[in-house]
């Protein structure tokens, strides 16, 4: 990181958190030792780091409630909160009540150590420095089953402050929680996110995690979610990513239990010049746990995705049992394509497998649709279509699989259908 | 109406290759509305070339000749506008697309295929009927229409799901490629009453195929010996059984 953003970043905060506690002041004092990422760096090759020169840090002010006309259609059987850049905003939100609470004026309570934060954390640290309020989901061992909704609304321009949307998940042991989240942009506000969201499941707890990006087309996102697995707890994370100028979303995901189970499909779609970039670090430390790991990317018109999927497993997780399948689809002539499946290995006794691929669609297939009579963009569409179903065909929520269908069709069809053979 | 002894498809002196390589070397073939053709040969005779080059895949370079298709140049059509003008392959391999369900792709190959003919699309419940009803000569389960477009199926599951879109789309030409290979004496059975069922006096097939077991079942009007890239000789069904008896070396020698 140049020494002029690090005293941007330090001087931000002076004008923005004069009363912060010691928790807020570590995190800064670890960014400010580690540094932002750079281009250089492997794993942030395709974000747009150069879009922090501009940027203010200072948290986006508490302006006018927003109109709830904004927020996506609601989902039967979740409760919903909305955060307005990173804000609570009660008007829109259902009273906070059970699992749910809000950090409010204190983001100081919970969440890892600041200091143990690793390298590819580093946008985390920048929000726990920051970020004034986020959500607490905490469910209790005895706590009945909970479906949650948490919206991100962006609305202010990145030049007037940053939107800090964070949340901090607990499941004591057995507890299981449905969780919708969702970033979207106000109209087309060309925002600033840096979202965190730190997770804690105890033994046998189990989450159901769908995370749907679709912030503006002019939007920078860096987002971080940090994830830590107990015993035979069962994380299930579906992610969908399709706004932003640039989005770049890391994951550390640790299977610190025996036998704890992660499966995480995540889907993108870019087009333009978006940038949509993740890096998805899963550490197997404990014996015998399991993980799945699949993406679908298409990338249309001059845009770049990319997914590097690194899986290490410690020698202290013999029983390790990996699948990793990343796959990414070639939809525009000035396109690019970057899927990198990484295995580090300390032990034996393992199953890990791993199939990427990145390129156009099966001409064999194509062939197949059109001599049924098929419009050429139509069996282009439909063969998109069925490159990504994998990423969502096991979303369980009806009208929350109606409605990420119906964009992602949207999305696919307004697109321009560029031909791709 | 056309009346039914016009020509369908008319194929004139066609000389085609594939990666450079000349597979068809002058082929000569008419086919009549209410005709059944069986097209023989050896392997790499050239058989899936003619049926391939018909549909229109891509890959296969016409060098000369001509084909006209219900009046039109077939070959200036890109293959969906072929499909839609009456014309259906059956795959010798039918490809598997996971993602996109059966019941998607026969609507909207139907849907096409009415557009043409300036119909409406076609009513939901009246859709399912009829595809039903296909399903049931076919013996296909109801399962198979919310899965994947051949994902998974055995290999006579593939071929069933073939004519199952060729009974829905009722093509004016259907060129079946091999269709009977692979098949048990049942499936056999159940895609040669399919097959049968179309035959009309408005409607013609192609048969491609290395043996004469399937036409014991679907019986042709005439039989082509197709050797390297022409048809040496043509008959009735009663070369097809020559063919089984003596061998292609026959008429191969013929030929030379």
């Amino acid at each position: 990181m140049s020494t002029t953003l690090t005293s941007r970043i330090a001087a931000d905060y002076a004008l923005s958190a004069p009363a912060a506690g010691q928790r807020r002041a570590a995190a800064l004092a670890a960014l400010t030792a580690q540094g932002l990422p750079t281009s250089r760096d492997e794993n942030w090759k395709y974000a747009n780091l150069r879009s922090l020169e501009r940027l203010r840090f200072v948290p986006a002010a508490a302006g006018a409630p927003a109109d709830a006309a904004l927020l996506p259609a609601p989902v039967p059987g979740f409760t919903r909160y909305v955060f307005l850049d990173g804000r609570f905003a009660p008007g829109l939100s259902a009273a906070p009540a059970g699992p749910f609470s809000t950090l409010a004026g204190a983001p100081e309570v919970a969440g890892p150590d600041p200091g143990g934060r690793g390298a590819d954390e580093r946008f985390a640290l920048l929000n726990e420095a920051f970020a004034t309020d986020g959500g607490h989901i905490r469910l209790t061992a005895a706590a009945a089953p909970a479906r949650l909704e948490v919206v991100f609304l962006a609305r202010t321009e990145a030049e007037q402050g940053t939107s800090y949307p964070r949340l901090e998940i607990t499941l004591a042991a057995g507890a299981r929680l449905e969780l919708i989240e969702r970033h979207v942009s106000a109209a087309d506000a060309g925002s600033f996110v840096t979202s965190a969201l730190d997770i804690t499941l105890g033994k046998d707890a189990a989450l159901t995690h769908y995370r749907l990006q679709s912030l503006s087309a002019t939007s920078v996102l860096f987002d971080t979610l940090s994830a830590t697995l107990g015993p035979a707890a069962h994380y299930r994370l579906h992610a969908i990513s399709t706004g932003g100028q640039s989005a770049h979303s890391t994951q550390v995901l640790r299977l610190a239990g025996e036998g704890a189970h992660l499966s995480m499909a995540v889907a993108a779609l870019g087009d333009a010049q978006q940038v949509q970039g993740s890096f998805a670090l899963v550490e197997h430390v404990a014996p015998r746990a399991r993980t799945e790991q699949l993406f679908r990317g298409i990338a249309a018109g001059r845009s770049r995705i990319a997914f590097n999927g690194k899986i290490v497993v410690a020698a202290g997780a013999p029983g390790t049992d990996s699948q990793q399948s990343l796959r990414g689809l070639l939809a525009g002539a000035g396109a690019e394509i970057d899927v990198r499946p990484q295995l580090e290995i300390y032990t034996d006794d393992v199953r890990c497998s791993h199939g990427a691929s990145a390129g156009k669609l099966d001409d064999n297939m194509l062939f197949y649709l059109l001599s049924r009579g098929l419009e050429r963009t139509e069996a282009l569409r439909l063969l998109k279509w069925a490159f990504l179903a994998d990423a969502f065909a096991r979303i369980e929520v009806p009208e929350l699989r109606r409605q990420i269908e119906e964009n992602l069709a949207a999305a696919l069809k307004d697109r321009a259908l560029k031909e791709l053979l | 109406m056309k009346s039914a002894t016009e020509n369908l498809l008319k194929i004139e002196d066609l000389h085609a290759s594939v990666a450079g390589k000349k597979i068809l070397n002058g082929l000569t073939l008419s086919v009549a509305r209410g005709e059944v053709h069986a097209i023989m040969g050896p392997n790499g005779s050239g058989k899936s070339t003619l049926a391939s080059v018909l549909a229109g895949r891509p890959g296969y370079e016409v060098t000369a000749g001509s084909v006209t298709f219900q009046g039109r140049d077939l070959l200036a059509l890109p293959p969906e506008e072929r499909a839609r003008a009456g014309l259906f392959l059956g795959f010798q391999y039918p490809v598997e697309i996971p993602g996109v369900n059966n019941v998607y792709l026969l609507k909207a190959a139907l849907n096409a295929a009415r557009k043409e003919h300036g119909l409406p699309e076609v009513d939901a419940f009246e859709f399912l009927q009829l595809v039903r009803g296909k399903m049931a000569l076919m013996r296909m389960e109801d399962s198979f229409l919310s899965r994947g477009v051949n994902e998974g199926f055995s290999g006579g599951e593939k071929k069933r799901n073939e004519i199952l879109q060729m009974l829905v789309l009722e093509p004016a030409l259907a060129i079946l490629d091999e269709t009977d290979s692979g098949l048990d004496i049942d499936a056999l059975k159940v895609v040669a009453a399919g097959v049968n069922s179309l035959r009309s006096p408005e409607r013609a097939c192609v048969l491609v195929t290395h043996y004469q077991r399937l036409l014991e079942y679907v019986v042709p009007d005439f039989v082509h010996v197709l050797v390297r890239g022409r048809i040496v000789k043509s008959g009735d069904r009663t070369l097809a059984l020559e063919l089984e008896q003596r061998g292609y070396d026959w008429v191969s020698g013929e030929a030379a």
